[in-house]
């Protein structure tokens, strides 16, 4: 993976996320250990403690079939966690040129699989 | 009607498979989906499974899977474009992306949908084999061929032969890096012979038989290259041979440990020109060149599975089209920039903008392929191409059927009468979909589209090649545009910078250069306005943008760029 | 470890010469660097050379004629060199002995080396060898001539893999 995805300030919060591997879909990692489709749902911790999350996660890639964890730096603002790169922001929210295509848009549409 | 076309026994302007041909892509399918399931089974690590599945086309970006889906030397016919319609519809977001290399994206795929979506592409003889990886990639093609008044031969032939000898070659699979081979067969270079790892450029010998132009080591990205010229009469026969031979230098010596520095251009600036011809002539030397010798019965072979249009004869056809383009101006405007003058008189290849004012360069939606498709059928001879500047080609269409294609054209947003002038931008997918990405390409091309998009402005300004690259990897081919946009990454926030005068084709290829610093995407769009202001208040009478940049230099228009506001 | 040659798990009897130790007596196997040390063992034992994938071939020219096995190192499957010195082996020097491939390999990378004209390849321990013979068995045809010289598939340059 882009080492550049991964760098983060030494102070600061910052959220775990992958990509699903059987369907590519972004998941991000929520207090509860399970793994969600909207990053509000993201259990922010601290910079200082991400590395060890990161390496819990990857320990347990294979079983939970995803691919490509690291960790996004984050800010709390009031609309919720804000990631501080354009890049992380945009990784959040789906393409700024197709605002309809969220993290909510449906994965499959059966009625179009005939 | 005019007429309505009969279609042939081999579609028109690509190879026809046969049952081998056929049996062998069930069984690459077949391959992929092992390969899958022993991804999920954990015999195949992510990091091993990565290359076998870039070299199915399939890439992990920014959001989701991407499969990209090879048009060889961007051809297909109207049954292929309505299957990927279909993929578009069934296994994805309803529209699909052509992309600079003659193929086409889609960009929200999953994984576990993918054995299926190439079982579907199979059954009209398609793939996405090779699309990806450090391998051999699609060749691509000069997208008139075959139908262009200055060409000299087909250069699709030859794309096919290497095609295939490129397809799961046992040396080439694992190269340094990937490798890019183009082929032109016409005077006018319109495949950017130059910016390619290989670039071959046909014309007729002088025993009738066909020798090639061999360049070597050009490119984009990072480092960007122009071409050294190897051969200027490579024979016929020895085409696989040479071929051979360079890529065995490069397998050889190309550097692994530096992906930067790992494609051919990097080796050859290396060694240095002489050096690396003499290596490959040393390894040509050595070879069995009896083995790797292109008889003349195989390219007749190989050209014997390629259907060709039957040419009615067109009549009164273009006094037709004269007359209906004074009673139409804005049909007018469309024919004098989207079509293309064709071998056969009557005809004409028409060039179908994927760039609407303010749209998304070369996005497609699945009723926009359908429409195509069913245009292809009805003027073209069933045959469709893919243009490496995002748009598509109807080959040869009768010049008195022009205004019906013109009108359903229109009427599905593919009308857009700016081929070769600014809005026709080249852009890669960006920040908005790529995970290597440092910037967005869209939403700036989308402006400049918007603000540049009236059509007396553009044929004001006139020709003017405008690319767009996310990142130094340079997909958009920024260094090649007249006006080139890079977007960089500064602290985590977007920025772009302007290069000017670069050019891809032929004698004049050329490598823009970086105006200044980077600056926002509304700063940027504010500056290239100022940059065409520049242009047209200094240009002498007839003299084009490139041509104005050469004479005056960057200096004024660094000027225009960076002038306070 | 386990050697895969023609579908079938046979035994390896070479053994590797270790470093900074005297060649042992019996079929060996040295790094180029010690080829001439190898060359000159008064043995009637084999002798056999473990290439890295940035040596070149041309260094094996004078010796090749007393070489039975030549060995080619994947230090990963994606450094694809092993490729080009196998087909420079087979096609420049016409060495004829056994070539076998070592190190990181995939097995979908086999029919590619069996075309290239490796013969033999080192496996890990354990491996599931049906998926090497699924491998080999995945293609019926190829699309470019090999030094394997494999009957013409109809026109062109395909070929019938066996």
């Amino acid at each position: 993976m882009d080492r550049r995805n991964n760098r983060r300030d030494a102070e600061g919060i910052s959220v775990v996320t992958a990509n699903r591997l059987l369907d590519g879909r972004i998941v991000w990692l929520g207090a509860d250990g399970q793994w969600k489709t909207v990053i509000q749902d993201a259990e922010p911790y601290a910079n200082s403690a991400i590395e060890d999350v990161l390496q819990r996660c990857n320990a347990r890639a294979q079983q939970e079939a995803l691919v490509g964890i690291y960790g996004v730096q984050v800010t709390r603002t009031v609309s919720g966690l804000q990631p501080v790169t354009s890049r992380e922001r945009i990784r959040a929210a789906g393409p700024s040129v197709h605002p309809d295509f969220t993290p909510d848009w449906p994965t499959h549409q059966p009625a179009l699989h005939a | 009607m005019p007429h309505v076309m009969t279609q042939p026994a081999l579609p028109v302007g690509h190879y026809a498979y046969d049952s081998v041909d056929r049996t062998f892509l069930k069984q690459r399918v077949a391959q992929f989906k092992d390969q899958v399931e022993r991804r999920l089974s954990g015999a195949l690590t992510e990091e091993e499974f990565k290359p076998l599945r870039l070299m199915n086309g399939l890439y992990l970006q920014l959001h989701a899977y991407m499969l990209r889906v090879a048009i060889p030397y961007g051809v297909l016919d109207a049954a292929q474009m309505r299957t990927l319609a279909h993929i578009a519809r069934t296994y994805d977001r309803d529209y699909g992306h052509f992309t600079t290399r003659q193929n086409i994206q889609f960009n929200w795929i999953r994984l576990e949908d993918t054995p299926e979506i190439l079982t579907v592409l199979a059954e009209a003889d398609m793939h996405a084999i090779q699309t990806s990886g450090n391998c051999i990639r699609n060749v691509t093609a000069d997208q008139f061929a075959g139908a262009a008044a200055d060409e000299v031969l087909d250069p699709r032939v030859y794309a096919e032969i290497l095609r295939q000898w490129s397809t799961l070659h046992p040396e080439f699979t694992f190269l340094p890096r990937k490798f890019k081979i183009a082929i032109s067969g016409s005077k006018q270079d319109r495949v950017a012979a130059r910016f390619h790892d290989i670039g071959l450029i046909a014309r007729e010998g002088e025993n009738g038989r066909p020798v090639f132009e061999v360049f070597v080591g050009g490119g984009l990205g990072r480092t960007p290259a122009i071409g050294t010229r190897l051969r200027d009469d490579l024979p016929e026969e020895d085409l696989i041979a040479y071929l051979e031979a360079i890529l065995r230098v490069y397998n050889a010596h190309g550097r692994r440990d530096n992906i930067y520095k790992a494609r051919i251009k990097i080796l050859v600036q290396a060694l240095g020109a002489e050096e690396f011809f003499n290596q490959v002539n040393a390894e040509f030397s050595a070879m069995d060149r009896a083995r790797y010798r292109l008889p003349e019965a195989t390219v007749e072979a190989i050209r014997a599975r390629f259907g060709t249009p039957d040419f009615a004869p067109a009549g009164d056809a273009a006094e037709k089209l004269n007359a209906q383009r004074k009673a139409d101006q804005v049909f007018d405007a469309w024919v004098a920039t989207n079509t293309h003058a064709h071998k056969q008189p009557g005809y004409c290849s028409v060039t179908v903008s994927c760039k609407p004012t303010g749209g998304i360069p070369g996005d497609v939606t699945s009723a926009q392929m359908d429409l195509l498709a069913d245009l292809a059928e009805r003027y073209s001879f069933g045959e469709l191409r893919i243009t490496h500047l995002q748009n598509v080609v109807l080959g040869h269409v009768r010049q008195d059927a022009l205004y019906e294609v013109w009108q359903a054209l229109a009427q599905n947003g593919l009308g857009t009468a700016n081929i070769g002038f600014m809005t026709d931008i080249i852009a890669c997918p960006g920040l908005d979909y790529c995970a290597l990405a440092n910037a967005r390409s869209i939403p700036i091309a989308q402006k400049l589209s918007a603000r540049f998009g009236s059509a007396d402005l553009q044929r004001k300004i006139g020709p003017l090649r405008l690319n767009i690259s996310g990142c130094i990897n340079a997909c958009g081919h920024h260094h090649a545009g007249h006006i080139g946009i890079l977007g960089v990454d500064k602290r985590g926030e977007e920025a772009f910078q302007i290069t000017l005068g670069g050019s891809s084709g032929g004698e004049d290829a050329s490598i823009g250069q970086i105006l200044g610093s980077a600056m926002s995407e509304d700063e940027t769009v504010d500056a290239i306005a100022r940059i065409i202001d520049t242009y047209l208040s200094r240009r002498t009478a007839g003299e084009r943008f490139i041509e104005t940049c050469r004479r005056l230099g960057t200096a004024p228009f660094k000027d225009a760029a960076y002038a306070p506001a | 470890m386990p050697l895969l040659e023609n579908g079938q798990i046979i035994q390896d009897t070479w053994q590797i010469a270790v470093e900074d130790t005297p060649l042992p007596a019996g079929d060996v196997l040295v790094p180029l660097a010690r080829l001439s040390e190898g060359l000159g063992r008064n043995e009637e034992a084999r002798l056999g050379v473990v290439l890295n994938s940035a040596d070149e071939i041309e260094a094996l020219r004078e010796a090749l004629p007393r070489l039975d096995l030549v060995v080619l190192s994947f230090p990963v499957f994606r450094d694809g060199r092993p490729f080009t010195q196998a087909r420079a082996l087979r096609e420049h020097l016409h060495f004829k002995g056994e070539i076998r491939a070592g190190g990181h390999i995939l097995p979908d990378q086999y029919e590619f080396l069996l075309r290239c004209g490796v013969t033999t390849v080192s496996l890990p321990e354990g491996v599931d060898l049906s998926v090497w013979q699924h491998a080999h068995e995945a293609f019926t045809v190829a699309y470019q001539p090999s030094i394997l010289n494999e009957q013409p598939e109809g026109f062109a340059f395909r070929r019938r893999l066996a």
